[in-house]
């Protein structure tokens, strides 16, 4: 019994440690995205700001770093998204719903071959899909010519939405498989009998029945779409989606603002799950106590007779929301307490930065003049070094827009 | 054509009393039922093998057989889901072929029933009015017309899982009736339901049918409910009909031996002809000579044999008696007790004769059997009248 | 066919035959082909298609072997290097995930109760409702030279100088570990989960130890769960762009960053569609070995 003890004790500190792996570090991502510094980082603490949020900043050195709201390339790939993701959740749902009802009604091999060739996009690499995809329209498009045809083969929006469906599809496939299994088919066939014709059979029993398929497709289609990156760009071409962007963006240099990107999915998504479980709690609820009713009437057996209990009770989780309102309000306090917020804390950082920045640049004048012209057009500077020292990191200095 | 005349005029009818037309028996459309040499493949397996039967209009017929014997093949062939390989279905005399089930006058109450998980018991009483198009006051008057008529008035915005086992028996029903359906076919529709509750749907669905007064085509491999309910029965076995009669007909005078020991229970005495005196036939069987009658090939013919014949003979366990001064029948026999099985209104008294044939009989709880145990042996005797002798053939596997 | 048209009516046998044929001809079987055939064709500029000079070579499958011809190495060291440092790479990755998750896949399946299951597994989505580029940002924050990790281990003193994470690839192979693992996660769940909680109890009754336990109950019934959760994490991680983009260091190369790069930094459209192809192989070939391992259909390893 001991060590059974024990055990659990050791589980719990694995889960632990494996949330943490999973939470930690989207976290301390979100953190960053509330310091002011051009690097996204907690510890080097610069000021508590929502620039990130807003316009950004032009950086000491004259590099401007777009904040969310001022970010045109963002907003431009987020417009593209949405639309591909419509696009794909338009196409890849009822084919994904076709494609699992047709599975019900065919048999034995034919059935096999249908359902491996179904789940192959899954099982491909989604660059292979996206290539595949480009190569096969960017040659109808030549065959074509001028026109329709070349228009759509070589429009990026077009072949995403066509690239995502092919493996979306599956997915779509997959939750209708699903919900059909449980399908009991004498209901179509009592529908029939009862004189509805096929198609009121397919839009009056089957479709009632797969609802809640039809929405999880859909919302999984979006998701899948929305984030795929793998796909995406190859088949995007010359356009850019949000995660086109985004990773263009990563590979250029990383700046808190994607850490205020992300956070602001991090939040959406938290939402969602909340209000999705809150709804599903109270379905829950509400089905228990139809089914107690059920069993009371049907025995009449006054032990199973619920009262219904009048007290309001305070749902558990407004605690948490009064804590974290609590908690974040001292917080606060304390941060403009020491002068970590606002625009004071700020400007002092900037001037700071800036005096160090010119006294750095002056070393630099200095270097360069003992520095002979030769090995200057070596293109080495000796000054490079220098700024290695001071920014720790080369590579991170070229991707604040540095020398390039 | 003339189908479908019948049933629009049923509706104007029937749109200003619903209730009282069905329980008043007035104008009901009742069709009759022929399956011309109807044979089902599957591949090289025969679900049903040239059956031809004769439903008449009105009626309650069973097609009684263990499962896997093609009932419910047939069953699917006549409301339209399952195109027969061969022969014709006539419903009211017009040919069946080509016409969807949608397009039938017959309406199928399922095994598990199918009943519309997700509408309301209004919705799918009228899902048959819905799906013609009629209007939202319409379908909402004949629901409530027939709710009322199963009893469960007031219910019909529950949803379908509210409902106890067999309310929604009884809304399968009025779902399949909303569309006066002229045969009504159940593929054994009561098989869920615990006994005490298949016994008084037994009653309840015989009385239906009496108001309703539409055919009823049913399938059970349940004899007892066959029995209890049907006009007619027709026996299946590996998808070809066995015999086609009388419930008490059946039950009397078995056609086969597959027959004579699926419906009921029976004492099969694998035998020899020894004489032949008309319908009379004696038989020995392993020592003993018995008097039986010649069973019959249909209901107007007996079969024949001549001496020298293997047979069976079958005697059921309520014909025979322990014999006494009351009880002195034409045939005796002499048998060891086994074992004695007590059935509540019944006592099962297994015997063996010469040590190698079982035996059963059985006699009401109220007779004394305290004399007979175990090892005893016992002097039993049967009239020749209840005994029917059979050509050899293959016996019901229980 | 007739009867499907029966069955389901003409208009909806319509969509449905329009809608698979869509899909399976046209999205999935033509563009797989045509890509395969583009492999095997020189590269050539737009005008010369389908001229004399197209012609079926095995040209670019030899580069992939051989190297260029101005090279002066026997066989293509780097390419063939990042092959199978890209297989190796994602074969230890899904191994790792096997080990990593089985117990929190079991904890969720048979120790938890049913609500805080549920809420385990909520959490467990969140994070995979993010976006794979982003949550290779997060760890490209805590990973950088000046990166959280390093701050705090130069802050307590447990080294000198900071570590570089991202040279060192440790960066890299934790992100991809990071990426897949809901994947990893959920077939093993409902594996175990369909396991009947009996057994086990009747395991421990006879004695059996906890460890004999899983090796003798526990993994064999969950084998279709680990063939798919391995199926899914091997390919998504040979296959993965993202994460390589944002965490691999300058130096390390993914298999998809050479495809990636012949088809868009270098325009050689058919060297990519056959470097395509080379890792299709490899996923197709991993897909048969596990089926054949693990004694499972495909069915089972995707549903």
């Amino acid at each position: 019994m001991k060590s059974q003890h024990f055990l659990n004790i050791l589980l719990g500190i694995y889960i632990f440690i494996f949330l943490t792996y999973l939470f930690g570090p989207l976290l301390i991502m979100s953190v960053t995205a509330f310091n002011s510094a051009e690097f996204p980082s907690i510890t080097p603490w610069e000021c508590f700001s929502w620039r990130w949020f807003q316009e950004g900043k032009i950086a000491y050195d004259g590099q401007h770093l777009a904040g969310l709201s001022t970010d045109w390339r963002l907003h431009d790939g987020l417009i593209k998204s949405l639309i591909i993701g419509l696009g794909v959740v338009c196409l890849s749902v009822p084919i994904g719903m076709a494609a699992s009802i047709v599975l019900t009604q065919v048999h034995s091999r034919l059935r096999t071959i249908f359902y491996s060739v179904s789940i192959m996009p899954v099982l491909f690499p989604g660059v292979i899909i996206g290539i595949s995809t480009v190569v096969l329209w960017d040659r109808i498009a030549t065959i074509g010519g001028e026109g329709f045809l070349s228009d759509i083969g070589r429009n990026g929006i077009f072949l995403t939405i066509l690239g995502q469906t092919c493996f979306i599809s599956t997915y779509c496939f997959l939750i209708f498989v699903a919900r059909l299994q449980r399908f009991d088919q004498t209901q179509e066939e009592a529908a029939l009998d009862l004189g509805a014709s096929q198609t009121q059979v397919f839009f009056k029993i089957l479709i009632p029945y797969l609802m809640p398929a039809i929405a999880s497709a859909a919302v999984i289609a979006f998701l899948a779409s929305f984030e795929n990156y793998n796909t995406t760009v190859f088949s995007i071409l010359s356009d850019q989606t949000l995660t086109t962007v985004i990773a263009s963006k990563v590979r250029l240099g990383i700046s808190p603002a994607i850490s205020a990107l992300a956070l602001v999915i991090i939040a959406l998504t938290l939402m969602a799950a909340i209000i999705y479980e809150i709804l599903r709690r109270r379905e829950d609820k509400k089905k228990k106590e139809r089914q107690d009713q059920l069993i009371y009437e049907q025995t009449k057996d006054s032990r199973l007779k619920k009262e219904k209990t009048g007290s309001f009770k305070i749902p558990k989780f407004i605690f948490v929301i009064i804590l974290l309102i609590i908690m974040g309000t001292f917080g606060f306090n304390q941060l403009i307490k020491n002068d970590l917020y606002g625009n004071k804390c700020v400007s002092a950082a900037e001037s700071a930065k800036k005096s160090n920045f010119a006294e750095q640049l002056k070393l630099l004048q200095q270097n360069a003049d003992t520095v002979d012209e030769k090995s200057l057009e070596g293109g080495n500077l000796g000054g490079n070094q220098d700024y290695g020292d001071i920014f720790g990191d080369e590579n991170l200095f070229k991707d604040f827009g540095g020398f390039e | 054509m003339s189908v479908l005349f019948k049933q629009d005029a049923f509706l104007i009818v029937f749109k200003f009393k619903f209730v009282k037309i069905i329980i008043s028996g007035g104008i009901i459309m009742s069709a009759d039922v022929e399956l011309q040499n109807i044979s089902v493949t599957f591949g090289s397996f025969y679900a049903a093998k040239n059956v031809n039967v004769k439903i008449k209009q009105g009626e309650f017929f069973s097609f009684l057989g263990p499962s896997g014997c093609g009932k419910t093949t047939l069953l699917r062939a006549i409301s339209g889901f399952l195109d027969p390989s061969e022969g014709k279905v006539l419903i009211g005399g017009e040919d069946m072929a080509g016409i969807g089930p949608n397009k039938r006058p017959t309406s199928l109450i399922f095994q598990n029933l199918a009943l519309f998980p997700l509408m309301s018991v209004a919705d799918n009483i009228a899902f048959s009015l819905e799906v013609r198009g009629k209007s939202k006051n319409e379908r909402r008057k004949r629901a409530d017309e027939l709710l009322e008529l199963i009893a469960l008035s007031g219910q019909g915005d529950k949803k379908v899982h509210e409902l106890s086992g067999g309310q929604r028996q009884r809304v399968a029903i009025a779902r399949a009736l909303a569309i006066e359906p002229e045969v009504l076919l159940l593929d054994e529709p009561l098989s869920a339901l615990d006994l005490k509750l298949r016994q008084k749907m037994r009653t309840e669905l015989r009385a239906i049918q009496k108001r309703v007064g539409i055919t009823f085509i049913y399938i059970t491999h349940d004899q007892g409910e066959a029995l209890t309910m049907s006009d007619r029965v027709a026996v299946m076995n590996e998808g070809e009909l066995e015999q086609v009669g009388l419930c008490d007909d059946v039950y009397d005078y078995p056609n086969t031996p597959f027959v004579a020991t699926f419906v009921g229970e029976n004492n099969p005495f694998y035998a020899k002809v020894v004489s032949v005196d008309n319908n009379e036939v004696k038989v020995e069987s392993q020592g003993n000579t018995f008097l039986a009658t010649a069973g019959k090939i249909n209901e107007n013919q007996n079969h024949s044999f001549s001496p020298g014949d293997e047979v069976i003979m079958f005697i059921r366990p309520e014909s025979i008696f322990i014999k006494n001064d009351n009880n002195k029948l034409d045939n005796f026999f002499s048998a060891k007790v086994n074992t004695i099985e007590f059935e509540g209104n019944l006592k099962n008294i297994y015997v063996k004769i010469n040590s190698n044939i079982d035996v059963r009989f059985s006699v009401p709880n109220a007779v004394d059997t305290s004399e007979l145990s175990s090892n005893k042996d016992v002097e039993l005797t049967f009239s020749s009248k209840k005994a029917v002798v059979l050509p050899k053939g293959q016996l019901a596997v229980d | 066919m007739n009867s499907f048209f029966k069955k389901n009516g003409p208009l909806i046998s319509t969509y449905f035959i329009i809608a698979i044929v869509f899909w399976l001809i046209f999205l999935i079987i033509i563009p797989q082909l045509y890509m395969l055939d583009l492999s095997f064709r020189p590269n050539l500029p737009p005008l010369l298609r389908g001229g004399p000079d197209d012609v079926h070579t095995l040209v670019h499958y030899k580069h992939f072997i051989f190297g260029s011809e101005t090279s002066n190495d026997p066989y293509n060291y780097v390419d063939i290097g990042v092959f199978l440092n890209t297989i190796f790479t994602a074969i230890m990755v899904t191994i790792i995930n096997l080990c990593f998750c089985y117990p929190i896949a079991f904890y969720m399946a048979k120790v938890a109760k049913p609500n805080s299951a549920r809420l385990l597994i909520v959490a467990l989505i969140i994070p995979f409702w993010i976006n794979e580029l982003l949550r290779s940002f997060a760890l490209r924050i805590l990973f950088a030279g000046e990166g959280v990790i390093n701050n705090i281990l130069l802050a307590t003193g447990l080294i000198d100088t900071g570590i570089n994470f991202i040279a060192l690839d440790i960066a890299l192979y934790t992100g991809l570990t990071y990426a897949y693992i809901l994947l990893m996660i959920f077939p093993l769940y409902n594996a175990i989960e369909s396991l009947d909680t009996n057994q086990l109890e009747a395991a421990k009754d006879l004695g059996s130890s906890t460890f004999r336990t899983h090796w003798r109950i526990v993994i064999p019934h969950a084998k279709a769960g680990i063939a798919s959760g391995c199926t899914m994490v091997f390919m998504l991680t040979a296959g993965a762009l993202a994460t390589p983009v944002v965490l691999s260091s300058p130096n390390t190369y993914w298999f998809t960053q050479l495809i990636y790069q012949w088809f868009n930094m270098n325009d050689n459209w058919s060297r990519g569609s056959a470097y395509s192809i080379l890792l299709l192989s490899v996923s197709v070939v991993f897909v048969l070995l596990m089926m054949r391992i693990f004694k499972v259909k495909i069915g089972e390893i995707v549903r």
